[in-house]
């Protein structure tokens, strides 16, 4: 309880001091070749749920390379049911391997704050749940490189609650040759009912970024 | 004025001032123009001298119109654009254009001639846009009619008349003569459930046989408005009448549903306009007009209010930039905005978020030979239940070697999904194979052609952000209408009927009406 009031009153002071800051600020200006990037994720990445894009500030360069290459590989956005996929697979698809290596630089020094919460599920039971995918996430969902396992803390909680439901139903992770694609699959299949991803995704916004 | 300036001086002095124009508007009020059409819109108040700086977020239809407004007010303002031009959904594509979908940059192919344009975005303005046509007046873009409506074109089903396009007179004419019919004999055994006096339904017998053109014995045998038959044409040869269609085959035929009435919406009716040479003529001559800067590749990042003004952040040519103006219009799509850093109160920012996004799209294929107009066919549109739903034929440059047709036009984000998934080159080609099942040979005349979808374009993603149910438009649109502090939010998305120029227009015109009101207050005050 105390510790969720700090982190609240910590998460107000951090919104006041953002609003007030100097709109001069220097962010990470985007190359004009990834301005469309923010067309779709939003100024800094932040994410707009309108566009099903999900926020991608701050994230680890290595996992965005890898989902770029997923992308132009069809890994990701080429099943039929994969909407969101397939907004995202043409704009990975004309990258050449050395941009991919500069989008992944210019995704990686973003920064926003961290996003709003809108999916509703038990935290508590999330918690409980969250515990067999800490092993590969990490305990505070902060990644694991070695692994190929992204940070799941500071993503959109919507997007993070869709993946989860494409991993089990197969729309992601389902090519063969996607070997981290096919463990998360693994991963999702065990989940006990369709509650257990909201309930994950409720715990994993009460994390905060180390 | 000076007795000695001749009224030709007087106008070339007042041109230097204020640009066309002021001329016009002068020229108007020496009599030496008929005074046509309605009044200006907008008569607004001079701008207070301090407190009148303006920035202008976005270069669509409505943010020129204000800027174009506002500084003849005497405003200060500043145009932030992210696109490469202006016009936003005004969009005319000619040889050499750049298309900036993402994912599929790429370079319209038409040949470089006056004729070969296609309007990718906004095409067709109605006799009762009077905004839209008094912009065209003020700022002199000439117009032409564009024939929408088009008896010779055809309807077209898969599924009906063995799926063999149909003439629109033919279908349109039949279907009236076995309505007709069917309407006669029940009026005249009195089937009606109100009664008629025996004077309306001598004239109720004659309006049926004269909607459907019935025989002396009140049945439809056919009629020369379906066009004759049996070979002849009615000049060189005496006209046979075509027989009427099989009932049940008309019936089955999806054309009656919904596009054999299509042109007789409230938008939609003969005769239509459209500039001449491109409906871009329209946001050109805004920005000709416009002596403002606006600063073109510059993508706003940040929107804050503050107590007494708002601040804008932008980046262009790689660097950060920042504006603090006294009013900000933002004609920004919605669906931008919470992507944009801001600090809105959360019910504004929510119901902008909120705010359902449309989508349209468009093929424009450049043809070898104006094949079509060797069918009878000039100008109009054929319809389809094909997936492209209908084939435009140019109004303009009739005879010409060649001519752009539109190849489909996909309406909602559902139609326009199928599209969005497929590359630039696939378009072109399902469009060319849906064409063939109407004209003959039509993919082979395919020169070049350009597909925009704007649910794929660089700072558009989409088409008309809007609201949906009664209740919505009652409870929130106030909420988007009206300025929160200094912003005001508006574009088409700000009216009651996006997707037309005549809300872009009108969105603008609440906008300003709004802050004229709140200057003259405040000068009072
Ligand atoms: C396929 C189609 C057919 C149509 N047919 C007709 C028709 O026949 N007749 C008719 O009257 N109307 C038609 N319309 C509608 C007409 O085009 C629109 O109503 C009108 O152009 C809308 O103008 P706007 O000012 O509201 O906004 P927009 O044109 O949407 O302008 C928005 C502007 O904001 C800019 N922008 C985006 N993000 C940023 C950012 N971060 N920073 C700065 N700027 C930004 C965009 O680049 C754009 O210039 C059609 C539209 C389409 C798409
Ligand atoms: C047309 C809109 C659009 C554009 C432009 C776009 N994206 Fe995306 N992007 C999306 C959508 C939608 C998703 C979510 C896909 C899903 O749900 O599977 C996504 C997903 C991603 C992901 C996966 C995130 C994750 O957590 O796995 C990355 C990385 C990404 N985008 C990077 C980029 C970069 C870099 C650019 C510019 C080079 C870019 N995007 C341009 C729409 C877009
Ligand atoms: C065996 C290791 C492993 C376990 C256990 C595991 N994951 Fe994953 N997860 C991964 C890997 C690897 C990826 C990256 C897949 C890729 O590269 O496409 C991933 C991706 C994800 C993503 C997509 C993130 C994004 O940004 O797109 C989500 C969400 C996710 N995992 C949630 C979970 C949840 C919830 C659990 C527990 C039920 C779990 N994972 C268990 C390895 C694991």
């Amino acid at each position: 309880m105390i510790r969720n009031t700090v982190a609240t009153l910590a998460l107000t002071l951090l919104l006041t001091l953002h609003s007030q800051a100097c709109l001069a600020d220097d962010p990470v200006i985007p190359d004009d070749k990834f301005v469309y990037c923010t067309v779709c994720h939003g100024m800094q990445l932040r994410g707009i749920e309108q566009l099903q894009a999900p926020r991608l500030s701050g994230m680890d360069a290595w996992y965005v390379r890898k989902q770029l290459d997923a992308f132009s590989k069809n890994w990701r956005g080429a099943h039929a049911k994969d909407y969101a996929g397939m907004e995202m697979r043409p704009m990975a698809a004309i990258l050449s391997a050395p941009e991919i290596a500069e989008a992944a630089d210019f995704v990686s020094k973003t920064r926003s704050p961290m996003p709003e919460a809108t999916v509703a599920g038990d935290a508590v039971r999330g918690e409980k749940l969250y515990t067999s995918c800490g092993v590969c996430h990490g305990t505070r969902a902060e990644g694991n490189e070695g692994l190929g396992a992204p940070a799941l803390v500071g993503g959109s909680d919507w997007y993070l609650a869709r993946q989860i439901r494409n991993f089990r139903d197969g729309i992601r992770g389902a090519s063969p040759a996607d070997m981290y694609g096919v463990q998360m699959r693994a991963a999702a299949s065990v989940l006990p009912d369709d509650d257990a991803v909201d309930d994950i995704v409720a715990y994993l916004n009460t994390l905060q970024p180390e | 004025m000076n007795e000695q300036v001749s009224r030709r001086r007087f106008l070339g002095l007042v041109g230097a001032a204020g640009g066309a124009t002021a001329v016009y508007q002068a020229s108007r009020a020496m009599g030496l123009l008929p005074d046509t059409g309605k009044p200006a819109l907008l008569q607004l108040a001079r701008a207070p001298k301090s407190g009148n700086k303006v920035v202008i977020l976005g270069a669509g239809l409505t943010g020129l119109t204000i800027a174009y407004e506002l500084e003849r007010a005497g405003y200060d303002c500043t145009i932030v654009e992210a696109s490469h031009r202006v016009g936003g959904r005004i969009l005319t594509l000619r040889h050499g254009d750049k298309i900036d979908e993402m994912g599929y940059d790429s370079v319209c192919r038409f040949d470089d001639e006056p004729h070969l344009y296609f309007n990718c975005g906004a095409a067709r303005i109605a006799g009762h846009h009077h905004r839209v046509l008094h912009y065209c007046r003020e700022l002199g873009v000439p117009l032409e009619i564009m024939a929408n409506d088009n008896a010779e074109a055809y309807t077209h089903d898969p599924d009906a008349f063995g799926g063999r396009p149909v003439r629109i007179r033919e279908f349109r004419t039949d279907a009236r003569g076995f309505l007709s019919e069917l309407l006669y004999k029940a009026v005249d055994r009195n089937e009606f459930d109100k009664p008629l006096s025996e004077q309306d339904r001598l004239n109720m017998l004659e309006f049926a046989r004269a909607y459907g053109e019935l025989n002396e014995e009140a049945r439809y045998k056919g009629s020369k408005r379906a066009g004759f038959g049996q070979g002849t044409d009615g000049f060189a040869s005496l006209g046979l009448l075509k027989d009427p269609m099989d009932l049940s085959e008309l019936l089955n035929s999806s054309f009656w549903r919904h596009s054999m009435h299509f042109n007789e919406d409230e938008n939609w009716a003969a005769p239509l306009m459209t500039p001449t040479g491109g409906m871009d003529k329209i946001p050109q001559a805004f920005a000709r007009e416009i002596q403002s800067p606006i600063t073109l590749n510059a993508q706003v990042q940040a929107i804050r209010l503050r107590d007494s003004g708002v601040e804008v952040a932008y980046n262009h040519r790689g660097k950060r930039h920042q504006i603090r103006a006294d009013y900000c219009f933002n004609n920004i799509p919605a669906h931008f905005v919470a992507g944009i850093d801001n600090n809105f109160p959360e019910t504004y920012a929510k119901t902008i978020a909120g705010m359902y996004r449309n989508n349209f799209g468009k093929i424009g294929l450049q043809m070898k030979s104006r094949f079509w107009e060797r069918e009878n066919i000039y100008g109009g549109i054929t319809f389809t239940r094909q997936r492209i739903n209908q084939i435009w034929y140019p109004s303009h440059g009739i005879h010409r070697q060649k001519g752009v047709v539109l190849g489909c036009y996909a309406f909602g984000r559902d139609q326009t999904a199928f599209f969005e998934r497929m590359t630039p080159q696939e378009r072109i080609r399902f469009a060319g194979a849906a064409g063939d099942k109407i004209h003959n040979g039509y993919s082979e005349q395919i020169d070049t052609g350009v597909s925009v979808m704007w649910g794929r374009m660089k700072h558009m993603m989409g088409c008309g952000s809007t609201f949906r149910s009664p209740e919505e438009w009652e409870k929130l649109f106030p909420i988007v209408q009206n300025p929160q502090g200094r912003h005001y939010m508006v574009g088409d998305q700000v009216s009651y009927h996006p997707t037309w120029q005549e809300g872009a227009f009108s969105s603008a015109e609440f906008a300003l009406q709004h802050l004229d009101q709140r200057v003259r207050a405040a000068a009072r005050a």
